[in-house]
C-alpha cells in the first residue's frame, strides 16, 4: 500500500516540490520580463512627466501619449558636479533630466531650459524609495515631486505617493530667507505650524509615519547637497538674466556658499 | 468526490464569514489587520487579494492532501502559497501593472499571513478541493469584513474621510472638531479590533461562546 510517510517519499515529494516550484517562479519571472520592464520604463517616463507638472495625477495618458510627450520634453543627461553636459557615460557623473520648453529638445543653453529634474534614491522605513524632485530654471523652486517606487506601510508612510503629499511640494524652495541652501524637509505635523520664515522649506508631514519623513528629508537634502553645483549654475544664470534687465550689478555672491 | 448539497456550503461560508470569523474568533492575521486598516481603499485590496489567494492555495493543497508527507507538510504549505503568491504578482505586473503596484506591498504580507496556512492546515488537509475552496474564499471574507469594518472606522475617526472623500465638514472642524491621532497608529486598530472582538462574541444567537 502507498505510505506518504515512508522516506524514500518524502525526499521525492520535497524534490519534486522544490523543482515544479522553482520552474514556475523562473518561467513566470523570465517569460514576462520583457513586458514587464517595458511597463516599467513607461511608469518611470510617467513618473518623471508628473514631476515635472506635464501630466497632473488624475490623469492617465495612453503608451503612446506618454511617450511622445517624454520625448519631446524631457532629456535624460550625465552631468558633473559643475551641471556641465558630459558627452560620455562617466563614473562620476551624475543623472538628471532636463525639462525642455515645446520643439528646443537639445538646446543645452541653460538659459532656455525650461527645469530640471533630480531623481532621488534613499532609505525609508521598510525599503528603498525612488523618487523625482523637479525643478524650475529659477533653480531654487520645487516644481513637483512624484514617487516611482517605496515600500512603506500602506496609509501610512506610504502615503508619500499620494497626491495630496506630492502636491505639497510645489512651489516650495531649496534655499531660506538668506538664500541659504537648507533644501526641503517633511515637517512632524502640517509645515503651516513652523515659524513663518520656514514655512517654504517644509512640506506637510503624514500623521503616523514620522520615520518616513525623517528619512525622506535625509534622503533629499544628501541628494540635493551633492547637486547643489548645478542648482547654483541655475541660479546664477537667473541673477545674470536678472542684472541684465536691471542693468544693476549685485556684487554679493548669489549662491550663498 | 461528490458534490455536497447547498446548505453545506452554506454553512462553510458562515462559519468562515461569522462563527469562526479568522479575525474575530480565530484572532489570525491580526498583524496585517493593523498595517492596512488606515484607509478603506487598501484594506479592499488587501481582503480581495487574500481571498483569492486563500481559495486557490487551500484548493491546491487539498487536491495534494493525500501524497503530503505529514513530516514536511507545513513547509509544503508554504512553499506552494508563496509560489502561487509570487507566479500571480509577476503576471500581474506583466499585464495589470497598476494592480501589481498597489499590490506590491502587500505581497509579502499575504505569504506570511496565518490564515492562508491556517486554514490549509486546519481545513484543507482534511476537506475535499472543492470544500476547500469555498472554506477559503468564506475565511477571506470574513478577513475583508473585519477588515473594512475597522478601516470605516478608522478613516472616518482618524482623517475625516470615507474612501478617501472627505465626509467630515469643514465647519465641524472650524468649531474645534479634531481627528483622531490615535486611529491613524497601529494602537487604534489595536482598540477596534479588540471592541469588534468584545462586540461579537457578546452577541447573543450564533455566538462562538456556545458550549
Amino acid at each position: 500500500m502507498f505510505d506518504k510517510n515512508s522516506k524514500p517519499h518524502v525526499i521525492f515529494f520535497a524534490l519534486v516540490l522544490s523543482v515544479v516550484c522553482s520552474l514556475l517562479i523562473t518561467a513566470a519571472a523570465t517569460g514576462l520580463k520583457d513586458r514587464q520592464q517595458e511597463n516599467m520604463a513607461l511608469d518611470k517616463k510617467m513618473n518623471l512627466l508628473q514631476a515635472a507638472g506635464l501630466v497632473d495625477a488624475g490623469q492617465k495618458p495612453g503608451k503612446d501619449a506618454i511617450n511622445a510627450l517624454y520625448d519631446e520634453r524631457i532629456e535624460e543627461v550625465v552631468v558633473d558636479r559643475q551641471g556641465k553636459v558630459m558627452e560620455t557615460e562617466d563614473p562620476d557623473g551624475m543623472h538628471l533630466y532636463f525639462i525642455h520648453a515645446p520643439g528646443s529638445r537639445d538646446d543645452h543653453d541653460f538659459n532656455d531650459i525650461a527645469g530640471y529634474i533630480v531623481p532621488i534614491n534613499t532609505r525609508g522605513l521598510w525599503g528603498k524609495i525612488q523618487g523625482y524632485l523637479a525643478f524650475e530654471n529659477d533653480g531654487q523652486t520645487v516644481s513637483g515631486f512624484s514617487v516611482f517606487s517605496h515600500s512603506e506601510t500602506p496609509g501610512l508612510g506610504g502615503e508619500i505617493e499620494s497626491a495630496w503629499f506630492r502636491k505639497n511640494f510645489k512651489g516650495k524652495k531649496i534655499l531660506n530667507s538668506q538664500n541659504k541652501f537648507v533644501s526641503i524637509g517633511i515637517a512632524k505635523g502640517k509645515a503651516e505650524d513652523l515659524p513663518k520664515d520656514e514655512q517654504p522649506n517644509y512640506v506637510d508631514g503624514i500623521s503616523g509615519a514620522t520615520l518616513t519623513g525623517r528619512y525622506l528629508s535625509e534622503g533629499i537634502k544628501n541628494t540635493l547637497m551633492k547637486y547643489e553645483g548645478v542648482s547654483v549654475a541655475f541660479r546664477q544664470k537667473q541673477l545674470k538674466a536678472e542684472d541684465k534687465h536691471a542693468g544693476s550689478i549685485h556684487s554679493s555672491n548669489p549662491s550663498g556658499d | 468526490m461528490k458534490l455536497k448539497s447547498r446548505s453545506e456550503y452554506y454553512d462553510i461560508l458562515i462559519k468562515g464569514l461569522w462563527t469562526q470569523n479568522p479575525v474575530a474568533y480565530q484572532v489570525l492575521g491580526i498583524c496585517s489587520a493593523l498595517a492596512v486598516t488606515v484607509k478603506m481603499s487598501t484594506a479592499i485590496v488587501m481582503a480581495l487579494a487574500l481571498t483569492v489567494v486563500t481559495a486557490c492555495s487551500s484548493m491546491i493543497i487539498s487536491s495534494m492532501r493525500k501524497i503530503i508527507p505529514s513530516n514536511i507538510r507545513i513547509i509544503v504549505e508554504l512553499a506552494i502559497i508563496s509560489t502561487l503568491v509570487i507566479v500571480t504578482d509577476q503576471v500581474l505586473k506583466a499585464y495589470f501593472y497598476d494592480i501589481s503596484k498597489q499590490l506590491s506591498i502587500f505581497v509579502g504580507l499575504i505569504i506570511t499571513n496565518c490564515i492562508v496556512l491556517g486554514r490549509a492546515e486546519a481545513f484543507a488537509l482534511a476537506n475535499d478541493p472543492i470544500d476547500s475552496f469555498v472554506d477559503g474564499i468564506a475565511n477571506g471574507l470574513g478577513y475583508g469584513l473585519i477588515l473594512v469594518l475597522v478601516a470605516f472606522i478608522r478613516e472616518l475617526l482618524g482623517s475625516g474621510t470615507f474612501l478617501g472623500f472627505q465626509v467630515v465638514p469643514q465647519f465641524a472642524y472650524d468649531l474645534g472638531f479634531q481627528n483622531m491621532g490615535l486611529m491613524v497608529l497601529a494602537p487604534g486598530a489595536f482598540f477596534v479590533i479588540g471592541l469588534l472582538v468584545w462586540l461579537k462574541n457578546s452577541l447573543p444567537g450564533i455566538s462562538s461562546q456556545k458550549k
